[in-house]
């Protein structure tokens, strides 16, 4: 007599944990944005020039800066646009080595009562959201500076007005001006808060 | 698992009965007779997604030029290997991809900027066409590629074409951790 036995023979090897029917791998993809400031070469903003020759350089040069017929002050004026980014939250700092425009020549000393030996400007940043004002008032030599908060990332053109006023002197207004060669410097500040 | 230990209880079921039919069975009594064994063994349709080499991160570094804020346009990381994957049937292969976004900067990004970055992934090696899945894309057709055999080999995951979402004239916000994730699915199909 013959019997059929189905003798099924189960011989199950466990498979490894990552077999299965579906499989996943996760890949993560990392990587940093630094806080970035920068400015680019400023350039004169077009149709902006009032009695000034133009940007040599980085130096605003000032075609009269006087009448010759009073030697007071003659208005002046230039905007300077510079391409930019900060793509944090930042400031922008304005500073004035001289707090206004003084002579060259520190030998200047002596002034004659009714002359004026300082002239002051101002200078007007615009940039992103931020616009302020900043006054170089030739009270006295010094630094002064202003920093404006910005409070979100900014990009595009950062634009420096400065404005001279007709007449202007640090002591009353449309005085002759002592003969010299005024001169400041301006520094524009993109930086951490 | 739970697949498996249920076809295990199913065998078992299945070897009590004739087991309990032959003990009913009377002695062989002639000088001859014979018995039959079957056997049966059971591959499940499975699928193992490889050995990864390295670390299994994409690290791109820095994203942007630091002169412009703008994407870099030399960015690149080095391939990974899914090493020694199979599946035991046809399958199918699934690449896709969440954009790289800014993890501490998560309000919307002023104007000029973004805080998101596409790229393409892609998966090679395992069908004749690579799956590629492109985060900045509305549908990414080629994401699943099918193969009708089993098969063993290695996959090799690429991340490329990087753009900066909303244009390329954007600049990225600061932040110290951008972040996306290609995820790899290889599929058993019974």
């Amino acid at each position: 007599m013959r019997s059929l036995l189905l003798l099924p023979l189960l011989a199950v090897a466990a498979p490894a944990a990552a077999q299965s029917l579906t499989t996943v791998t996760t890949l993560p993809v990392t990587g940093s944005v630094p806080q970035v400031c920068a400015m680019q070469q400023g350039a004169i903003q077009s149709g902006s020039l009032v009695n000034v020759a133009g940007l040599d350089g980085d130096t605003l040069r000032i075609i009269q800066f006087v009448d010759p017929a009073t030697l007071s002050v003659k208005a002046a004026s230039a905007t300077i646009s510079f391409e930019a980014v900060c793509n944090f939250p930042h400031a922008v700092r304005v500073e004035s080595s001289n707090n206004g425009l003084w002579p060259v020549d520190g030998r200047i000393t002596q002034v004659p009562g009714g002359f004026a030996y300082a002239v002051p400007y101002t200078a007007q940043v615009t940039w992103g959201v931020a616009n302020a004002q900043f006054s170089a008032d030739a009270k006295t030599r010094r630094i002064a500076q202003q920093t404006i908060n910005v409070e979100a990332p900014a990009a595009g053109q950062l634009n420096l007005r400065i404005e001279i006023a007709e007449g202007a002197s640090n002591v009353e207004n449309r005085a002759p001006v002592i003969a010299g060669t005024y001169v400041d410097t301006v520094r524009i500040f993109l930086e951490p808060r | 698992m739970r697949r498996q230990a249920a076809i295990f209880s199913a065998l078992l079921a299945a070897l009590a009965l004739p087991g309990s039919a032959l003990a009913a069975e009377a002695p062989a009594s002639g000088d001859t007779d014979s018995a039959t064994v079957g056997i049966i063994g059971t591959v499940p349709a499975m699928c193992f997604g490889g050995t990864l080499t390295g670390d299994g991160t994409f690290d791109l570094g820095v994203l942007v030029d630091l002169t412009t804020g703008q994407l870099r346009t030399d960015l690149s990381a080095p391939n990974k290997l899914l090493v020694g994957s199979f599946c035991t049937s046809r399958s199918s292969i699934t690449v896709s991809a969440t954009p790289l976004e800014a993890q501490n900067y998560t309000a919307a990004a002023p104007n000029g900027f973004s805080r998101v970055v596409h790229y393409q992934a892609s998966a090679a090696g395992w069908t004749a066409l690579p799956a590629t899945y492109n985060t900045g894309a509305a549908s990414n057709a080629a994401a699943t590629q099918s193969r009708s055999t089993a098969f063993t080999g290695d996959i090799t995951v690429a991340i490329s074409n990087f753009s900066t979402a909303g244009g390329a004239s954007l600049r990225l916000v600061g932040d110290p951790s951008y972040r996306g994730v290609v995820t790899v699915t290889l599929a058993a199909v019974n």
